[in-house]
């Protein structure tokens, strides 16, 4: 069984005839990290939140772990995958910045010590400890991006999805979360990885999905540039 | 039918108003096919009607029930015991407010059917600052785009693992608190933008501002209007 099934998805936005997803045949292992990759105006994001449920594909069928995605609620697809918006401020939400950490791991019932434990370590290994009674508001592009990975990596979800995750961040920061996206895949948990960033991509994927149009038009082994220019 | 987008604002300020001042579900009813018969003469889908009021049955039907259990008076349609429940008259004043509401939204609607810019321009030549004429249409503008953060920001709760049906109202309170600090934050946030934007673009940089369009009353607006106007006075003093 597939980790995510995508079979003969279409999508297209209300009051719109264009697909924007157009017969999208998709297997996602949980163990792989695969990129994707397009233009802008591709259909990435929007696969992408076709994928966890955010649009509700209007043809076709999507299996999350053999369940389909259309019968589950977003919160029980949420402790399945952790999902980074392209936009870090459409994910953050509470007061502070350590609040916003632990927010997921409160929710699921984490003891206090447990969630302090594992809020200091977000903030010391992304570099937030400063902002730790921060409004994630009023931080800079680049740190609100960190909060918003914290966040959802704190979480500890079985996959990831990050969409455009190294947008705002400093070469550094990308070195970082790079690293330890690389520990995430080492311990067994996949993720899509939707970029622009082609050296991140290129160091990080072992599958490459090239869209365009709303089609994928390209879906192999990462060998190098495949002549999609970011 | 062709009318000044001033024209069609006096159409639904009278409709307005008089959804205010009735009372009674016979007299709103009333009211209601009018504006149903104005939306059909403006060529207004009808279904987009059932759109837009989708989004206030929640409220509808919390005004309609608080109404039927808390005014008195009448006969008593539903007791408990000795204990009267649903009065006739908190069922007509429920029935009333559900249908002042269905009336306002609908007739807002003729709205739609001309440009923001025709609706900055009417006011203009109405007189009333430009400043202010664009105050209000970007307001317009920006109403669905908080109902799209809103949305998110929502997706995001749930999508850190957060059942919201499941959770306690006490819970529940504490989370839409939660909701409403990035929304309310992004607000003042975008308007701080639009702002700094407008002006770096030369927003009212000079005292007076030409139009290369202009809006031109013909006899069927002065006479709708007229008509119009009239009509509601004599409705309200009668």
């Amino acid at each position: 069984m597939h980790f995510l099934e995508l079979s003969q998805v279409n999508f297209h936005y209300p009051k719109q005839e264009k697909l924007a997803l157009d017969n999208i045949n998709l297997e996602i292992e949980q163990k792989s990290i695969t990129a994707v990759i397009g233009p802008n105006g591709s259909g990435k994001t929007t696969l992408s939140k076709v994928m966890i449920g955010v649009f509700p594909a209007t043809g076709g069928k999507i299996l999350l772990q053999g369940d389909p995605v259309s019968e589950l609620s977003l919160a029980e697809i949420g402790r399945s995958i952790g999902y980074v918006f392209q936009n870090p401020d459409l994910q953050l939400f509470c007061g502070t910045v350590a609040e916003e950490i632990g927010f997921g791991l409160i929710n699921r019932g984490c003891e206090p010590d447990r969630v302090k434990e594992k809020v200091d370590f977000y903030l010391d290994y992304f570099q937030l400890a400063e902002y730790r009674n921060a409004f994630p508001l009023h931080l800079s592009q680049g740190e609100k991006q960190r909060v918003a990975i914290a966040s959802v990596l704190a979480a500890e979800p079985e996959f990831l999805i990050l969409d455009e995750p190294t947008i705002g961040l400093d070469t550094y920061r990308k070195k970082i979360l790079e690293g330890y996206l690389q520990k995430i895949a080492c311990s067994g948990r996949g993720m899509v990885l939707i970029s622009h960033d082609m050296s991140f991509v290129n160091r990080l994927a072992d599958r490459v999905i090239q869209m365009e149009n709303g089609h994928i038009v390209d879906d192999g082994d990462w060998k190098g540039n495949n002549g999609y220019d970011a | 039918m062709t009318l000044d987008p001033r024209t069609k604002m006096v159409i639904v300020i009278c409709l307005s108003t008089l959804a205010l001042i009735y009372n009674t579900p016979e007299r709103l009813l009333q009211l209601l096919i009018v504006t149903v018969l104005l939306l059909l003469l403006f060529r207004i889908d009808i279904r987009s009607v059932w759109v837009y009021l989708k989004r206030f049955l929640q409220l509808m039907l919390v005004v309609f029930i608080i109404q039927c259990f808390f005014t008195r008076g009448g006969e008593v349609l539903l007791s408990l015991g000795s204990v009267e429940l649903i009065s006739s008259q908190g069922f007509l004043t429920g029935a009333s407010l559900v249908l002042r509401i269905i009336v306002v939204i609908s007739a807002a609607l003729i709205l739609t059917t001309f440009s923001s810019r025709d609706f900055i321009l009417g006011l203009v030549q109405w007189k009333v600052p430009y400043e202010l004429a664009f105050m209000v249409t970007i307001a317009m503008r920006f109403l669905p785009l908080f109902r799209d953060e809103f949305v998110n920001v929502v997706t995001a709760v749930q999508l850190r693992g957060v059942e919201l049906k499941q959770v306690s109202w006490g819970k529940k309170i504490e989370l839409f608190r939660c909701l409403l600090f990035p929304v309310v934050f992004g607000a003042l946030l975008k308007a701080q933008q639009l702002a700094v934007a407008m002006e770096s673009r030369g927003f009212r940089a000079y005292p007076r501002r030409t139009y290369l369009r202009r809006l031109d009353f013909i006899l069927v607006d002065y006479a709708v209007m007229l008509i119009f106007v009239t009509v509601t006075i004599i409705l309200i003093v009668y």
